[in-house]
């Protein structure tokens, strides 16, 4: 017996450090504030206003984890000095988002950019953290055509000016995309001209959702002058996504019944075992029944 | 056999069930500390969420669905073990196949609590009942379960309902009225007639037949819930066998234990002896063989095929889960056919160590399935810190682990309190000439 409790024991010790380098939740005491960085966005989107975006995150040994509910303040630069634009609190993922109208009055610089700012200014446990981002505002419209059976997608894009007026933007790359579950699917690249236009061949077979709605997604990304500009437009140009036919039902959990012989298998299986069962049961009572009659007959005969 | 013998036998084997000694009651106030420890740790998970455990977005199953296979493992097992042993008449069996019994049926209540821990929301599992589709394999999984739990129920009630008879009728034996009176209601007036005889022999061997059944048919369809999806390293068509193997063989090293356990606690030397060992070791060996062909198999076939996922998990499995592999799959399955395979190292404690490095390999075996293919998906999570990416357990898992276990050994020597470890009536009724070793 103290054999196999040292031979167990020993395995025990040797099994356990492998597994007890488990996810520690509590971080490690810190030296003074953790280290923060922010990553600042700024997006021109096609409902005329401009989204600013800040994402903190605290870094650790283990990699970085988002700052949740941290004060984060948006100003716009006003020559030497600073406008407040406003103040928001991350979430859960770090996030804290400010939207401005895109037609406002905050100053341009010499390239007719908006210079953005935002900064945590931190607290005793977390550094602060600060970025900018200068963003000339801009907006895209995304509309679709048929022509000679082959879809088109077409986008707009302008830019908006100091005293209120639009021009079109200048030559630049557009992308194209439709939002699946886990990221952007690329369906088209299309190089505006310097009329602000540009078409692409819109593809036949995205997967749209049950009705074979797609929800259409242009963007410019990171530019040197327009920074992040988004237009979003809906059409039921996809393939409906529910394909299975009600008269055929497969395997998947949300068609209307059980296949047929996976029915059948189970009503048969299931009959079959608690029949057996029950036959077992009634041995069980006329086991208790003979020996209420067993009795009745030894009273019977005392 | 007189009525002076049959109490000559239940004389000896009372004790177990009249007292329990300073040893016996520090046992069982150690095991009752450990399940209140489990039931912290659970109290701490419920009210903090699983944010406590080391489960994450990317591994969504650990030790839980881990310690759920290895009980419902071993339940099939003393199902399996059992029921071939009734079916096939092995004389042999008789001191050994009441601890076969009690680990199916303890096992089947522990194993499934492991499956309510890893839900989130328990206040949704109605909605399983409720709105269960059968095209769903873990609504096969709750039908199989249950099934198998009523099924089980009523072949260890068959099994002592002979012994439950002579214990209501012993009429020296001293335990509390409440005892005398379950035994009398359990019994249901069974006297042994020509008739309840022949009813009961007939249930209980249908019983056994369906016991096999079952057993396997519910292992297998736990193993297509993994094979069914679209992993790494489950989506196999030999997992059937292959978990109806592993579970065998897991429980086969788990009935070792106990046998050694029980033989030294209540003294049954004369009842189990070596040759039991040897006999059940042997089964082990042929499990063992069988296992390491399955193992072998699975992952020979993965590696050639080089698929990119399949060369990922088993990279991970030959770096990150080493040990864990070597000491699974290596040891675990070469121990058994030297120790049993050898007649010299075929000694008792050598065969229980084995049996005890088999359980810990099995154990390991299943923590391979589960976590390592979980950590290398097809479709890799996006955007989540990589602390979150792997897998280890917490002490909240391990703790609940240990309350599992813990469990399972306080209802195991509860159970012995109630009905002996040892078949009574089968012992009793078996004529010596037959070449019956028990009663040497």
């Amino acid at each position: 017996m103290k054999r196999i409790g040292i031979i167990l024991a020993t395995i025990i010790l040797l099994v356990l450090p492998r597994m007890s380098s488990a996810q520690d939740n509590k971080e490690k005491t810190a030296q003074g504030p953790a280290e923060t960085s922010m990553s600042f966005i700024c997006t021109s989107t096609s409902d005329d206003s401009i989204q600013l975006k800040a994402v903190i995150s605290v870094k650790h040994d283990k990699g970085p984890t988002f700052l949740a509910n941290a004060p984060v303040k948006f100003t716009a630069k006003a020559g030497d000095s600073e406008s407040e634009v406003g103040i928001a609190k991350t979430d859960f993922r770090g996030s804290a988002v400010l939207k401005v109208p895109a037609h406002n009055k905050f100053s341009r610089n010499a390239q007719q950019l908006i210079e953005f700012k935002a900064a945590f200014t931190g607290n005793e446990k977390f550094a602060s953290a600060n970025g900018e981002f200068a963003i000339k505002p801009s907006k895209m419209v995304v509309t679709f055509y048929e022509e000679d059976s082959v879809r088109h997608v077409k986008v707009t894009a302008s830019q908006l000016n100091s005293d209120g007026t639009e021009s079109p933007i200048g030559a630049t790359d557009v992308t194209i995309s439709v939002p699946k579950m886990l990221s952007m699917l690329k369906v088209a690249s299309i190089s505006v001209d310097s009329t602000g236009t540009g078409t692409a061949e819109f593809p036949r077979d995205i997967i749209g959702d049950s009705l074979g709605n797609l929800n259409v997604v242009a963007t410019i990304d990171e530019n040197d002058t327009y920074g992040n500009v988004m237009a979003k437009a809906d059409i039921k140009w996809g393939l409906p996504k529910h394909l299975i036919s009600p008269d055929r039902p497969s395997r998947e959990l949300w068609t209307p019944v059980a296949p047929l012989w996976m029915i059948i298998t189970l009503i048969i299986m299931l009959a079959g075992v608690w029949g057996h069962y029950l036959f077992a049961v009634i041995q069980l009572i006329m086991i208790k029944k003979s020996s209420k009659v067993k009795v009745e007959k030894e009273e019977a005969t005392s | 056999m007189s009525q002076t013998q049959t109490d000559e036998l239940l004389k000896e084997f009372a004790p177990q069930l009249e007292h329990t000694g300073l040893k016996g009651k520090i046992w069982i106030g150690f095991l009752i500390f450990m399940v209140c420890m489990g039931l912290f740790a659970l109290y701490w998970q419920v009210s903090r969420g699983h944010i406590v455990t080391g489960m994450r977005d990317n591994v969504v199953w650990g030790v839980y669905i881990v310690n759920f296979i290895f009980f419902m493992g071993i339940s099939y097992a003393g199902a399996l073990i059992s029921g071939t042993l009734h079916l096939f008449h092995a004389e042999w069996r008789k001191p050994v196949i009441r601890m076969a019994e009690f680990i199916t049926v303890i096992s089947l209540l522990i194993g499934p609590l492991y499956i309510m821990l890893c839900i989130g929301r328990l206040d949704r599992l109605p909605n399983l009942i409720l709105f269960g589709r059968i095209q769903s394999p873990i609504t096969w999984d709750v039908i199989a379960i249950s099934t198998d739990i009523i099924g089980c129920f009523i072949f260890l009630y068959l099994a002592i309902l002979r012994d439950l008879s002579k214990l209501r009728d012993y009429e020296a034996l001293k335990v509390p009225a409440w005892q005398k009176k379950l035994y009398k209601m359990l019994a249901l007036g069974y006297t042994g007639t020509p008739e309840q005889q022949i009813r009961l022999k007939r249930a209980t061997d249908i019983m056994a037949g369906m016991v096999i059944a079952i057993a396997i048919i519910v292992y297998s369809v736990l193993a297509w819930i993994f094979s069914v999806t679209l992993q790494p390293g489950w989506h196999s068509t030999i997992f059937g066998p292959y978990f109806v193997i592993a579970a065998v063989y897991s429980g086969t090293g788990v009935l070792i234990l106990a046998m050694f356990i029980f033989r030294k606690v209540y003294h049954l030397e004369k009842h189990i002896t070596q040759k039991h060992f040897v006999n059940v070791g042997v089964i082990m060996l042929v499990l063992a063989a069988f296992f390491g062909y399955f193992t072998f198999s699975e992952y020979l076939t993965k590696w050639y095929g080089s698929e990119k996922n399949d060369e990922i998990l088993i990279k991970i499995l030959f770096k990150d889960y080493y040990f864990f592999f070597i000491f699974s799959n290596y040891v675990g399955v070469l121990l058994p056919l030297i120790v049993v395979g050898f007649k010299k190292l075929r000694t008792i404690n050598n065969i229980t160590i084995t049996a005890v490095v088999v359980i810990i390999a099995l154990w390991m075996n299943r923590y391979l399935i589960v976590v390592p293919t979980l950590e290398s998906p097809y479709l890799p999570i996006q955007d989540a810190r990589a602390a979150w990416l792997h897998y280890s357990p917490t002490w909240v898992e391990m703790v609940l682990t240990a309350g599992g276990v813990a469990s399972f050994c306080l209802f195991f020597t509860i159970a012995s309190k109630l009905i002996p470890i040892v078949q009574v009536a089968e012992l009793k009724e078996e004529p010596k000439e037959s070449g019956d070793i028990y009663l040497r």
